[in-house]
């Protein structure tokens, strides 16, 4: 019962988007550990390897048991994605405290030829991008099959850039997409609500 | 190897072949460079687009290599796949998981697969599906000439086909015609997934979204194509754009296909 009351009160926290949590937020905050096969709707089944510019090469299901604010991108990107960054900083800048440093935001680049782990260290470094933050190279197969899972169509360019689809994907706990924001604009608020949603459910 | 021979190889060793048994199974015929000219170009994209050349499977992968894939590996199978890699019809037409039925002939061509499955069944088999390019290339031969563009015969055989409702049976995938390069079934049997079908709809102007203006892709698109024969090329490309990565349809098979062992990466 007490779990359903807090779980009442994150929601119409969730609702009001207030940027302070209140007190009661406490009895949810430490969900366990998750256990289990992985859910057959979570993304974290591609068995894709990705490095991080960090150097460490994992597969996704290492985010697993928090939530994620995911978007594929490539660096050199003048237009759309230097965009998507400066959404999703917003939406991590909207969430309640505590929530700022436990959910993932991750950026997988369609660019494996020229985002090595080292071009994205320096693009971490030019956006002064944080811990919270997660910065991916994959080869192709992987790079592929994670857009076609997320339905973020991608195509280089004779000039070397990409077109693509532009997607902040929300993933939950379990690494299933809870809610898409698809285009440039607006939709903030409700990728927010999705994030915090996500960080309530066990 | 005779159709009769092929067949009776697959009824030889239907179950327990591991990937590399089942590549050797399918001939894979050397299709030579050249280019393609795709339909439908980003601003700034070249004309034509050289291909190497590569290997390609005589014919699409039938109802009883897939049966041997999946029994390998059971997270394929139709009861076992997430949603999340192939819609509800994924192999509906099978009589059970590890059962083939009336409606899927082992010689035929699998269809009702996504291209998620499609990839693992290629990756298992040791091989990779073909690139737009690379499929369009192989699929420009006649069935007399290297170049199919002034064969009447292979334009008249993919608009019969176009025209035909897919029958519920499918016929044997070995039957084919072969063509100019001894490959079988390009026109006329399956529509068949490529590795980039998902970048058939992107262009430059479509940053924003992820599809192009629909209106170009109606029949009529054609009509100011620069030959008539491209009408095939067309439709194929409407369909690779109106796909996505789980669809699974009544028609939709694959084949697979490899580097030339030159350009394979040791």
């Amino acid at each position: 019962m007490k779990t359903i009351t807090c779980l009442l009160a994150l929601l119409a926290t969730a609702i009001a988007a207030a940027p302070v949590g209140t007190p009661k937020e406490d009895c949810c905050k430490e969900a366990p550990p998750p256990a289990g096969p992985i859910s057959a709707r979570s993304i974290y089944q591609l068995d894709a390897k990705f490095c991080a510019d960090t150097g460490q090469c994992l597969p996704l299901a290492t985010l697993r048991g928090r939530p994620v604010v995911l978007a594929m991108f490539f660096a050199s990107c003048g237009y759309a994605c230097p965009r998507l960054v400066t959404d999703m900083q917003a939406i991590r800048g909207r969430l309640p405290a505590e929530l700022r440093d436990k959910a993932a935001f991750v950026l997988v680049s369609f660019d494996v030829e020229r985002d090595t782990p080292g071009a994205l260290a320096d693009y971490r470094r030019q956006r002064a991008l944080d811990g919270a933050w997660t910065l991916l190279h994959g080869d192709q197969d992987a790079v592929s099959e994670l857009a076609a899972l997320l339905g973020v169509k991608f195509r280089r360019e004779p000039s070397g850039n990409f077109a693509h689809s532009n997607l902040i994907a929300i993933l939950n706990a379990e690494g299933e997409v809870v809610h898409r924001r698809e285009g440039l604009s607006g939709g903030l608020d409700e990728a927010t609500q999705a994030v915090m949603a996500a960080a309530t459910r066990k | 190897m005779n159709r009769r021979g092929l067949f009776a190889l697959l009824l030889a060793v239907p179950v327990g072949l591991v990937g590399e048994e089942a590549a050797r199974v399918v001939k894979m015929l050397p299709i030579p460079a050249g280019d393609y000219a795709p339909p439908l170009r980003a601003a700034g994209e070249p004309e034509r687009v050289a291909v190497a050349a590569f290997l390609l499977d005589e014919r699409p992968v039938t109802n009883a290599e897939f049966l041997a894939f999946v029994t390998t590996q059971p997270r394929w199978r139709r009861s076992q796949i997430s949603p999340l890699f192939a819609e509800e019809a994924y192999l509906h037409h099978w009589a059970g998981d590890l059962e083939l039925g009336p409606l899927a002939p082992g010689a035929a061509p699998v269809v009702r697969v996504s291209w998620f499955a499609a990839r693992a069944y290629a990756r298992w088999a040791g091989k990779r599906l073909p690139t737009t390019a690379e499929w369009e290339l192989a699929a420009a031969a006649g069935f007399t000439r290297a170049d199919g563009k002034n064969d009447p015969e292979l334009a008249r055989a993919a608009q019969v086909w176009l025209a035909r409702p897919v029958p519920s049976i499918l016929p044997e995938a070995a039957s084919a015609r072969p063509d100019f390069n001894g490959v079988r079934g390009l026109h006329g049997l399956v529509w068949e997934w490529v590795e980039d079908f998902s970048t058939a709809m992107v262009t430059g102007e479509s940053r924003a979204d992820s599809g192009l203006n629909r209106d170009l892709f109606c029949g009529a698109g054609a009509v100011s194509a620069r030959d008539p024969g491209d009408y095939a090329a067309f439709m194929r490309l409407a369909l690779r754009s109106s796909l996505t990565a789980r669809y699974t349809t009544t028609a939709l098979g694959f084949r697979c296909a490899r580097d030339l062992p030159a350009h394979t990466s040791p």
